[in-house]
């Protein structure tokens, strides 16, 4: 072994231009490997956190009854099936001890509906939650960029930027929060110029999507305007309610449905078992006011901000239950566990993982990580053939030499180990710089605070913040992969060489 | 006894629609510590007689017996033992390794081998270079020496392994008259000394006088 590494090393001070090519590309190679490498991990562990920390949990709960398993931008209007025993899931999740919390919440989508009968509705999605267990379940998630947040048993809903932006540009209304006043730093750039020719509003009326048709649609008072920690894009289109203004507005018995005594038409009307939607747009409690003011007032906002009655909230029905784990545990070991139980429970309930559940956010996630990965895997085939091609050159043009030493008695092995020792040794010079470059660069990204807004970017970037990330298995990915590629390229030129025979090195004499 | 012992040797090349017979029934006898010369004219068959008895080309039929052992039924790994083991070859150009000095090169054949120490592997290769007379140049690579002395070192790396047979192919075809005498003195000292059988080829007439038994080849056949 000595002997070979001794050879190819010489060989390779010796034919330095040669060496120095083949290295450059192992070097560039490398590089671009750890850097292909850090982006997907950082791209896998920034969806990953910011989607289970920020929204899903690592596990949801969804019914049974539910046909598909993505749950997070399910657009065109199919609604989430309901889970009515939310009281007995809940008993279950407690008895499993790999459990961190749980979070029961209903999510759906709404239309978001204005008074002007020749404009179109808009949609917005909805996430209704206890918005103290909510905090309590997703501590950082967002940050109240106007206004506050929900209080404990108060109706109202948090707007999110995104939300409120798509929103003005198909109503011209802008949402702030009630007794908020207009902050004009965060108009849109084009009516900041002239914020007077805008309406503002601090309520929103939705009327939630269900295929039951038994929505109705209610008024919530804006009570804040939210920006999500990370993925603003995606998570930017989910406003937060409480979860009993949720529930009436998709037509679900709430908990005060339950705890009150209400006579039976307002039962009727709250649990949408007629089919006369018409009868509900009275302008009484409906529809946007006409009464919006021009943007130097703050929103006159009509709704009664009417205190919730006093109920076992976890009486209502919910869509979903989110589910973190504990520390360590397997995401896979806990789910099996948990379906187990669910299903011995008889609670007509299934759990899937957060990346089932983000469907196309996850499937995204994997086809960025597939075109990186493919991108990867086309640099590899690119350095491998002008390795090929170098190494092959140089078998031939070292016939002589070859066909000598099998002639006084190298063995074939002994001339491909010395092939794969020239370019192992420039693997593991060249390559390892370009490794130890590439770790450098991931750990300085970060520090750049490189931001972007774009959808695709922030998925690539796994968040906001362009932040590569590698670890241990990361790099011994990357040297695995080095190691695959200096076998490739080194084994075409391997053949060559050991197939030289003295009678040609003779021939060639 | 016979060291070397060939019957109906033939050995046929193809040449685009026709085919060359190189050699057309060689018989030939070779003693163990004979110092033995094949001389001819160019494209008698010299070089590829040596080259069939070096395991380095394959007889098209006849049979070619090295110590008693059949060699052209062998497999490539078998080939390589005999000549790593039995045969010690002295080319007439392309002799050393190039990023080796002189002592590796003098060892290569040991290292390959892969049973002595470092220590014994000096110990062989320095008393041979010291032989040969290049001990002042154990750290020079090829390309640092002259003809004369690459071709001492390619007879010290012949050496090294005590072969049986040391084929030497023209071995003073690209030196002067004077390097290349040395060097037959040399190789007729070590035949002496060592008891190894040398064969060398030429077509000089001038280095007859250092073999013990000339075997002249013309047109593939032996002439006696």
């Amino acid at each position: 072994m000595k002997l070979i590494l001794t050879i190819a090393w010489r060989n390779i001070l010796r034919h330095k231009s040669k060496s120095l090519i083949i290295g450059f590309i192992l070097f560039l190679g490398a590089l671009l490997m750890t850097l292909g490498n850090g982006v997907i991990s950082g791209m896998d562990r920034g969806v990953s956190k910011n989607i289970v920390n920020g929204f899903l949990g690592d596990i949801v709960i969804i019914s049974e009854k539910q046909k598909t398993d993505n749950i997070l931008l399910n657009m065109m209007g199919t609604s989430i099936e309901p889970i009515y025993n939310y009281k007995q899931i809940k008993q279950a999740l407690q008895s499993q001890d790999y459990l961190d919390r749980f979070l029961p919440a209903g999510k759906n989508l709404a239309l978001a509906l204005t008074s002007e009968s020749n404009q179109n509705p808009g949609f917005a999605f909805m996430l209704g939650v206890d918005f103290e267990a909510y905090r309590k379940m997703f501590p950082n998630a967002f940050t109240a960029l106007e206004g506050g947040f929900l209080e404990p048993g108060k109706r109202g809903i948090l707007v999110p930027v995104s939300a409120r932006n798509e929103f003005f540009d198909y109503t011209n209304i802008w949402i702030i929060p009630e007794h908020g006043a207009l902050v004009k730093e965060n108009l849109p750039a084009e009516t900041q110029k002239d914020p007077y020719s805008i309406f503002i509003d601090s309520a929103i009326v939705l009327m939630g999507m269900n295929e039951s048709n038994s929505s109705t649609d209610i008024r919530f008072p804006v009570k804040g305007i939210i920006k999500y920690r990370a993925l603003n894009t995606i998570f930017g289109h989910f406003s937060i309610t409480d979860i009993e203004s949720y529930r009436e507005c998709l037509g679900y018995f709430s908990a005060t449905g339950k705890s009150l005594d209400v006579p039976k038409e307002e039962q009727k009307l709250l649990s949408m078992e007629s089919g006369d939607l018409d009868a509900l747009f009275s302008e009484d409690t409906l529809m946007v006011s006409n009464e919006r003011t021009r943007a130097q007032a703050p929103a006159n906002v009509l709704q009664k901000n009417t205190p919730a009655p006093q109920a076992d909230i976890e009486d209502g029905a919910y869509n979903l239950v989110f589910v973190k784990l504990k520390g360590r545990v397997s995401e896979k070991q806990a789910l099996t566990r948990l379906n187990k139980a669910l299903t011995d429970a008889h609670l007509g309930v299934r759990a899937i993982t957060w990346k089932k559940a983000s469907g196309p956010i996850g499937g995204m996630a994997s086809l960025i990580k597939g075109a990186l990965f493919i991108f990867v895997m086309l640099l590899f085939v690119v350095a491998i053939i002008i390795i090929i091609n170098t190494l092959t050159m140089s078998a031939l043009e070292r016939t002589p030499e070859i066909g000598m030493m099998r002639a006084i008695g190298a063995k074939k092995s002994f001339i491909s180990g010395m092939f794969l020792g020239e370019t192992a040794i420039l693997s593991a010079f060249f390559g390892g710089a370009g490794i130890v470059c590439g770790i450098i660069i991931v750990k300085i990204i970060p520090l750049l605070k490189i931001r972007t807004a774009n959808d695709m970017l922030q998925i690539l970037y796994g968040g906001d913040v362009f932040s590569p990330v590698l670890n241990t298995a990361d790099i011994l990915t990357t040297l695995v992969q080095l190691g695959i590629v200096t076998l490739c390229a080194a084994l075409y030129p391997m053949l060559v060489a050991r197939n030289i025979t003295p009678l040609e090195a003779i021939a060639r004499d | 006894m016979n060291i070397i012992e060939i019957k109906g040797l033939k050995k046929d090349y193809p040449l685009g629609a026709t085919v060359v017979n190189a050699l057309r029934g060689i018989d030939l006898a070779v003693e163990e510590g004979e110092l033995m010369s094949i001389v001819g004219p160019s494209g008698s068959g010299k070089t590829t007689l040596l080259n069939v008895i070096g395991c380095i080309d394959h007889a098209t039929e006849g049979s070619v017996q090295i110590g008693g052992r059949e060699i052209t039924a062998l497999n490539d790994r078998e080939i390589t033992g005999i000549r790593l083991h039995k045969i010690g070859f002295i080319f007439q150009t392309f002799n050393l390794i190039p990023v080796l000095d002189v002592r590796e090169n003098v060892e290569f054949p040991l290292l390959l081998m892969k049973k002595y120490s470092g220590a014994e592997l000096h110990k062989r290769a320095d008393k041979l270079i010291e032989e040969v007379g290049l001990k002042e140049f154990t750290k020079h690579r090829p390309a640092e020496l002259s003809g004369g002395q690459r071709q001492r070192v390619a007879i010290a790396r012949a050496l090294v392994t005590n072969p049986d047979i040391v084929l030497a192919d023209e071995p003073t075809a690209n030196l002067d008259s004077v390097t290349g005498a040395s060097i037959l003195e040399l190789m007729k000292e070590m035949n002496r000394v060592e008891k190894t059988t040398f064969i060398f080829s030429t077509h000089d007439a001038n280095v007859l006088q250092y073999a013990k038994r000339i075997v002249k080849i013309k047109d593939g056949l032996t002439v006696q």
